[in-house]
């Protein structure tokens, strides 16, 4: 675990620098510390518990909306709005989860999508509220220790902070008696069962925090945006995407996430300049390559790799 | 109550409906050999349309004389993706395979977006506002020539099923694949049947919509996938018949969900009867396959 | 001496199926009880529903004074049972260690306890040098091995064994029974269900014999194999 920190440690500093850097990409930067954010948080539930979801940009969309409808309509600060995000985001994965885990893998992702295409068209008919298909503005926001919050660096840096978060949790959590339990769930339900784990609660938890913490990143994509529509947020390839970014880096590991949302997002810009909006096809030949030749990611692989070779050099 | 105006939504669910069923039946039908949720099955019904809007555009051709070329061609493309690609998976865990469909999925949405860009396109055909009369009600040509093509191939499909050996084999396959194998039937290649029959499928819904629809290579495809997954749940995955009225189910809930309540939540209806059914009767209203763990 | 478990008038329905057929059996402190039985016998369905892997139609099972009939199996863990697995159902993705860790939390909720329990685990078993092996490269007598070391993290009361013999050749074998007698001579309550006659012969106090759901012979292990119910029931009537 101490190298884990110390690289994140590592990789803080470098990325906290870079803004600094002459030429640097902000907002390709915000992009990928977000989408890193958002794939570490998937990877909780779809890495470590193992239940795929395809709907995960609703806990996006309700931390983006929230801060909209807050700010707009009711002049909430935003970290307010956020935290009642999370709080909604938390009841909504318990009981979607609930309704849902009995499920098998297929037919839970399929499920997962429908509660998003219906939250989807919630968003856009219930106009009173969301601003409908025109959406939301979000005007004014405070400025908290005379920081501005439209400032592109600022969002950088929590965009920042919150990718370290996500992955500071998953670090925390892969030592602990949580994490096993998480991967033991995933790896074989009945002989976790035997092991007196209950698979259920295992994967509520997961749901739970995954869900939570997605919806802390949606508040700063909100923020970033600043003007929200339901169909950039609730959308079914925004969820696609999150999910294939950690499968394509390595679900289940820790830097798995973040080395598929640099690698996609980054790759994804240089391809929307050559090839328009077919960058989702980049995503579609990646997946294809993975499952043929690379089913535990590109991280994953590695790290497979290198704990058989480890044991072997000890031997 | 209206009873003129509630069988002209009947009707015109009915047909929508058997296009539905179409594009349900395929996917099931691929469901019960191959034990997989394909998700590029929308994306398939969207490249009929754009076959039938290209021989439109080019050479001037009705969608329905297009399927002489498209239904030999969506079957033989379909067998050769399945050989190809999908039969390296075959024996993985069912989420992986779903995830090689997805892939597939967003290569072939793509690729049309590449090919064809952005803008919706359809059709034009001289019947478009036609109408035939039965009584009071009026249904709409382009409908009822859906429905009769959906008739055609759902015929078809039975036809070959139960009269032939090649139906034999693949209503083995899908019962118990090992016993099949054990019999001497070439499960492999039944496969790459029943994915190239599901694609021929597919590719005829298309192109009876085509008429009636605009095809958008992004979104069309993913909502093409999620009704056919709504029809299949319904009825129950791997069961042919209960696709069909799962598909007909759907038809009328939206036409009379959007008539009757409000309109703008038309594609909630199916979704929410969708879940419902996932959550409360997994098997489907009439199916035997375990969904739940 | 104590009951620790008692299984009373289990019947085990599926559909039409009646797979175990009104079959009482207890477990005293420190015993061994071997359940034996020709394929499709019950044993393991039996095994399943004392266990909480297969639901009891009607019966009781009290493990340890409390009544867990339609406990989950995890509560059933909770309470003190430790099952091994026929099939050997080892966490692929994870290291040896990591597997048994997995079961040591259970009594262990600090990592430094749970690691310390795990590798004592390994240590009776064998298994030691392997820690840090992926589980998914052992070979089938070592992932017996691991399944009972993971058995025994959870610091059970009493050790369910499903057929642990099955499939081991000779040498395996032997080593098997004797890892085996060296826990049962701890003093632990041990249920075994078994093919292998000769480790029921070796390490089984009791011995129970089902035959297509029935209870049809019981006493020790030299008692039952020459009991004529039970020699018609593995070689069929002529």
């Amino acid at each position: 675990m101490n190298k884990h920190i110390l690289i994140l440690v590592g990789l803080f500093v470098a990325a906290a620098l870079y803004p600094m850097t002459p030429a640097a990409f902000i907002t390709v930067g915000i992009s990928v510390l977000l989408f890193t954010g958002w794939a570490t948080s998937w990877n909780l539930l779809g890495g470590w518990a193992g239940q795929l979801s395809l709907g995960h940009a609703s806990f996006v969309g309700l931390g983006a909306y929230f801060v909209a409808i807050g700010s707009s309509q009711f002049g909430l600060a935003p970290w307010w709005s956020v935290l009642l995000a999370m709080l909604v985001a938390a009841v909504m994965a318990l009981i979607w989860g609930k309704l849902t885990f009995g499920l098998r893998g297929p037919y839970f992702a399929l499920s997962t999508i429908a509660i998003a295409e219906i939250l989807r068209l919630i968003a856009i008919n219930e106009g009173w509220l969301t601003g409908g298909a025109s959406g939301v503005f979000i005007d004014t926001l405070p400025e908290p220790m005379g920081i501005d919050l439209f400032d592109k660096t600022t969002q950088y840096y929590l965009a920042l902070i919150y990718a370290a978060l996500t992955i500071a949790v998953t670090i925390y959590i892969s030592t602990r008696k949580f994490g096993y339990e998480l991967k033991a769930v995933r790896d074989n339900e009945e002989a976790a069962m035997a092991a007196g784990i209950n698979p259920t609660v295992i994967k509520l938890k997961a749901f739970v925090l995954s869900g939570m913490l997605t919806a802390l990143g949606g508040g700063i994509y909100g923020v970033f945006l600043s003007f929200i529509e339901p169909h950039i947020i609730f959308n079914l390839l925004f969820s696609v995407q999150i999910a294939l970014t950690v499968i394509i880096g390595g679900r289940g590991t820790i830097w798995g996430p973040a080395v598929g949302a640099a690698l996609l997002v980054i790759s994804g810009e240089i391809f929307r300049t050559t090839f328009a909006q077919a960058n989702m096809l980049l995503y579609g030949v990646l997946i294809l390559v993975v499952i043929l030749a690379l089913p535990r990611g590109l991280v994953g692989e590695y790290a497979h790799r290198l704990i058989r070779k480890k044991y072997a050099n000890r031997a | 109550m209206d009873y003129v105006s509630f069988f002209q939504n009947l009707s015109n669910g009915v047909l929508i409906g058997a296009v539905y069923a179409m594009i349900g039946v395929g996917l099931t039908l691929v469901f019960g050999v191959m034990r997989t949720i394909n998700f590029a099955h929308g994306d398939f019904v969207v490249i009929g349309m754009y076959f039938a809007v290209v021989f439109n555009s080019v050479f001037g051709w009705d969608p329905y004389l297009t399927l002489i070329f498209a239904i030999p061609l969506g079957f033989i493309v379909g067998a050769l993706i399945q050989k190809v690609l999908l039969a390296r998976v075959i024996d993985a865990k069912p989420e992986t395979m779903m995830l090689a469909t997805l892939g597939l999925s967003l290569v072939i949405a793509n690729l049309l977006l590449l090919i064809f860009g952005g803008e919706p396109k359809s059709v034009q055909v001289s019947y478009a506002a036609s109408t035939i009369s039965l009584g009071e009600i009026r249904i709409s040509v382009v409908l009822l020539f859906a429905g009769l093509a959906t008739l055609a191939m759902i015929s078809a499909l039975y036809w070959l099923l139960n009269r032939t050996e090649v139906g034999r084999a693949i209503k083995a396959t899908a019962e118990n694949r090992l016993g099949a194998e054990l019999v001497g039937i070439n499960t492999k290649k039944i496969q790459a049947i029943v994915f190239g029959l599901g694609m021929a499928l597919a590719v005829t819904a298309g192109v009876s919509l085509i008429p009636l629809l605009f095809a958008s290579p992004v979104t069309t495809g993913a909502l093409f996938t999620l009704k056919a997954f709504v029809v299949t749940v319904l009825g129950g995955l791997g069961n042919i018949g209960a696709a069909i009225v799962g598909g007909l189910i759907l038809g009328v809930v939206e036409v009379l969900g959007a008539s009757y309540l409000d309109s703008a939540y038309r594609d909630a209806y199916g979704l929410l009867v969708f879940l419902a059914v996932l959550l409360v009767k997994p098997e489907g209203l009439f199916g035997k396959t375990v969904k739940r763990v | 001496m104590q009951t620790v478990l008692s299984a009373e008038n289990i019947k085990v329905q599926f559909g039409g199926v009646i797979a175990v057929n009104n079959v009482s059996l207890t477990l005293e402190t420190g015993q061994v009880l071997g359940l034996i039985g020709p394929n499709g016998a019950g044993k393991s369905t039996l095994f399943n529903a004392i266990t909480g892997f297969a639901p009891v139609s009607t019966g009781k099972v009290t493990f340890l004074g409390r009544d867990v009939t339609h406990e989950p199996a995890y509560m059933r863990t909770r309470y003190g049972m430790g099952r091994t697995f026929q099939t050997e159902r080892p966490y692929e993705e994870m290291t040896v260690l990591e597997n048994v860790l997995v079961a040591a939390f259970l009594k262990n909720a600090h990592r430094k306890d749970a690691e310390r329990v795990a590798l004592a685990s390994l240590d009776r078993v064998g298994l030691l040098d392997r820690a840090h092996q992926l589980s998914s490269d052992l070979n089938l007598a070592r992932l017996r091995r691991l399944e009972l070391a993971k058995a025994l993290a959870l610091e059970p009361k009493v050790l369910f064994l499903d057929e642990i013999m099955a499939g081991l050749n000779p040498p395996a074998l032997k080593e098997m029974i004797e890892l085996v007698r060296t826990l049962t001579a701890t003093g632990m309550a041990v249920v075994m269900v078994e093919h292998i006659m000769e480790a029921i012969i070796q390490l089984a106090d009791h011995t129970i014999v089902l035959a297509s759901g029935n209870k049809i012979a019981e006493g020790t292990a030299t008692d039952v194999i020459n009991d004529e119910n039970v020699i018609e029931a593995y070689l069929g009537t002529d």
